[in-house]
């Protein structure tokens, strides 16, 4: 009798605890800590190792406010108040089995068990992708992870184990301005990262975070609040994180920067470039581009391959050529501004002029663009439409000026005017007073 | 027979040249202050002079109004000095307003009998404030759009018509289209028709009464004794007008060397930019009301600031019946040192509200 009761009782706990089908709406209504022995008495141990988890798992945790409990990753009998049969790796039921605390390849499995399962996802997750773990078997961690070393990222390393929040929540370990803090916690870490190679056999590098902080994306990621702005996984994916191969770095680039990769592929360069964008912008410490990168001197980037005293270097007279026509158009445009600055200062509406100085801007942005196909010949037409856009601005600025001209002119002779009669009517005004007094003074006599 | 003859024969001038004839300025040291009123009539004549002009171009619509501006600075002749005239003359004229208004105060011209000249004044600076804040939307740029939203969120803090005036003003919840529709209305019809009325009241009012001449310049006379005139026709009135075209120069001036800003066109869904805050007349208000804690006693900071302001400004009004020392001719030196504090506050906070983040 009492073996059927035990049976029943079982069975009970094996659907409020485990599996897809097991866990229903009533376990996320159900307070955690009610009745669980595992968070009963973790919380009270002096232990921190012991305790933290509960502590962690009380607060905000992605899982507990789905329903989810220790048992269903840890294993165990949380009804049980006994720390021998909570705590049974026997099992005797299999899906009760104490499994304590996962590790490597047990906590890639534990957490695949839900997110693998693309039915049970549905019901909490719709739209949450399910092929994670196939991914990562596929990283460098995962391959690493099945040959044996245990010091490769799993789950956990990324999003933590308990107090686990969405990837949306901006205290998430892994919302986009923490990734890259994330992964520096081991590939900034020398210690950590000691005895990791390249392909080439050299050391993997730990100044990956450094570099990328000086970045232009670090600044749009952080500082201009542009969560769209690339961070690690960006580039080297999440959960099947690797570096990007040879020849295939302009395609990741050019997730982004889709019209630069189109002009770089149909460039001279884009067979030679074996890192394509890498060769001259880096890698990890991308900063702003400017014009000056634009040369075969020592301040550009063409150098190493190009001699800029070599006249016979067409690369290097092609830069030349390039820069030559961009920073003229720019200096053009900045030349305008001024003058049209100064124009407005003087209230003259030159609105449409700022408008279509605007329009050459964008000449010089798109020859920019241009430039990444590296042929002058391409750039001409484009620098040509900007020049002519300055010209006509030039043009409206002068009848700008010449109107600035008139009404100084106005104003002086209307000021000439006014003094003029100012002081005559002053005269005037004083010959009246004269003429009063003397009116009045016989008469003040007689 | 000249035109003045062809006149008198069918209307019979008789009182008028009487009028004329016998209408005298008091002289002595403070008639200067004479002649601020005068200029502030001066430029009230400009305002209406340039605001018909521009009203044969302005399109009173969210749509239309700042694109209707721009065309009038850009295309039309003589647009943009009719324009920059029109926004400086509104600048002067309660900058000279107010001027007036303390030079009255100082000299206590607002004693009996001239109580009611004093009122229709005050309401008058009321009305220029009125037509101020009405006129500075009208162009529908950036600035004045969120200046206007700052302005009508105050007047929404009215206590027990707050909300009432908020919407009474912006003809909505928010500032839209309809609030500058409002505005223009305001502004082109029922305050010119207010202030022509209260204007002719004021100017009545003066020549009915004549000057007023300061309590000290009164009492240093030798009993019997009178104080020199000097004829209105031609001595003062040309002293007005040799006043008038000085305020002309200074306004051809500021129109050519510092022409007023158009700005960008407003964008209701836009950020406000930084740095918004009411014309300068308003500043010492809005930097007050900043400073305002949120609560005081427990009562909202600036519901109980605007309170305040209408105290304050009921008080001016009330002025003359409540300086009754200056009424029976006997030195009020309270009134002169609360005109003092008024004039530092306003002068000091306006000041601290211009160069305030």
């Amino acid at each position: 009798m009492s073996q059927v009761r035990f049976a029943l009782c079982g069975l009970c706990l094996l659907c409020g605890l485990v599996g897809a089908g097991a866990i229903d709406s009533s376990a996320q209504t159900s307070p955690a800590s009610a009745t669980n022995s595992c968070v009963a008495c973790h919380t009270t141990q002096a232990d921190q190792r012991l305790a933290n988890p509960t502590r962690l798992f009380a607060g905000q945790d992605v899982h507990r406010d789905k329903g989810f409990e220790c048992v269903d990753c840890h294993g165990g009998s949380p009804a049980s108040s006994d720390k021998a049969s909570a705590h049974d790796a026997s099992g005797r039921i299999a899906a009760m089995a104490f499994r304590g605390k996962p590790t490597g390849q047990a906590v890639i499995a534990t957490c695949a068990r839900c997110h693998s399962d693309a039915e049970l996802m549905r019901s909490y997750a719709p739209k949450q992708r399910v092929d994670q773990a196939m991914e990562y078997a596929t990283s460098v961690h995962g391959k690493q992870l099945a040959a044996g070393d245990a010091r490769v990222a799993t789950c956990a390393s990324c999003h933590g184990a308990h107090g686990i929040r969405l990837v949306s929540d901006a205290k998430s370990p892994v919302f986009p301005t923490n990734v890259a803090g994330t992964c520096a916690t081991c590939h900034a870490d020398e210690t950590h990262m000691a005895g990791y190679t390249l392909a080439d056999g050299s050391a993997l590098p730990t100044h990956q975070f450094n570099d990328y902080r000086k970045s232009v994306h670090y600044n749009a990621l952080t500082k201009g609040n542009d969560l769209s702005a690339p961070t690690c996984n960006d580039c080297h994916g999440n959960h099947g994180a690797a570096p990007p191969n040879v020849g295939a770095v302009a395609n990741v680039c050019g997730t982004c920067h889709t019209v630069f990769a189109q002009k770089f592929a149909t460039s001279v360069h884009q067979p030679i470039f074996d890192k394509g964008c890498v060769e001259c912008h880096t890698n990890h410490a991308v900063v702003k581009p400017s014009d000056q990168m634009l040369s075969a001197a020592p301040s550009g980037v063409c150098q190493p391959c190009h001699n800029g005293d070599d006249k016979t270097d067409k690369g290097a007279a092609a830069a030349v050529a390039m820069r030559g026509g961009i920073e003229r158009l720019k200096d053009e445009i900045d030349r305008s501004a001024t003058l049209l600055a100064g124009l407005k200062n003087a209230g003259i509406e030159v609105t449409d002029q700022q408008l279509a100085l605007r329009e050459a801007g964008s000449k010089l942005t798109l020859a920019r663009t241009e430039m990444h196909g590296f042929d002058p010949l391409r750039l001409l037409p484009i620098l040509a439409d900007g020049m002519k856009i300055v010209a006509a601005v030039d043009r409206a600025a002068q009848t700008g000026r010449a109107e600035l001209s008139f009404r100084r002119r106005g104003l002086f002779l209307s000021l000439g005017a006014i003094l003029i009669f100012v002081v005559a009517l002053g005269l005037k005004v004083r010959q009246i007073d004269r003429r009063d007094h003397e009116r009045r003074s016989p008469s003040a006599t007689v | 027979m000249n035109v003045i003859d062809w006149v008198d024969q069918r209307l019979d001038l008789t009182e008028v040249r009487h009028f004329v004839a016998e209408k005298g300025v008091p002289v002595h040291a403070q008639k200067i202050w004479y002649y601020l009123g005068g200029m502030t009539l001066f430029l009230f004549g400009v305002q209406v002079f340039t605001g018909i002009l521009l009203l044969l171009y302005y399109r009173p619509s969210a749509a239309e109004a700042y694109e209707s501006v721009q065309f009038i600075v850009t295309q039309v002749q003589f647009g943009w000095l009719i324009r920059n005239v029109h926004s400086w003359s509104a600048n002067l004229l309660i900058g000279l307003a107010f001027a007036h208004l303390f030079s009255v105060f100082f000299l206590k011209s607002y004693r009996k009998p001239r109580e009611l000249t004093w009122v229709s004044g005050m309401l008058l600076l009321f009305l220029m404030l009125g037509f101020g804040f009405s006129g500075y939307l009208l162009p529908w740029n950036e600035l004045s759009f969120f200046a206007t939203k700052v302005g009508t969120g105050i007047a929404g803090a009215v206590p027990l018509i707050g909300h009432f005036s908020l919407r009474l003003l912006r003809g909505g919840d928010d500032v839209t289209g309809a609030t500058l529709s409002r505005f223009y209305g305001l502004h082109v019809a029922i305050l010119p028709a207010i202030a022509t009325a209260l204007v002719a009241l004021h100017l009545l009012l003066v020549q009915r009464q004549g000057m007023s001449v300061p309590p000290g310049v009164e009492k240093a006379l030798k009993p019997g004794a009178r104080l020199p005139q000097m004829p209105f026709f031609p001595n003062y009135i040309l002293r007005d007008v040799l006043a008038w075209y000085v305020v002309i120069a200074v306004l051809a001036a500021l129109a050519a060397f510092y022409p007023w800003e158009l700005g960008t066109k407003a964008d209701p869904f836009a950020v406000v930019p930084p740095g918004i805050r009411p014309e300068w007349y308003f500043l010492a208000m809005f930097h007050t009301l900043k400073l305002v804690p949120s609560h005081v006693l427990g009562i909202e900071g600036e519901r109980l600031g605007v309170v305040a302001f209408a105290v304050a400004a009921l008080f001016l009004v009330l002025v003359p019946f409540l300086d009754r020392r200056a009424s029976r001719g006997e030195s009020s030196r309270l009134f002169t040192v609360l005109a003092a504090g008024g004039l530092i506050y306003l002068v000091t906070f306006t000041i601290i509200g211009h160069y305030a983040k």
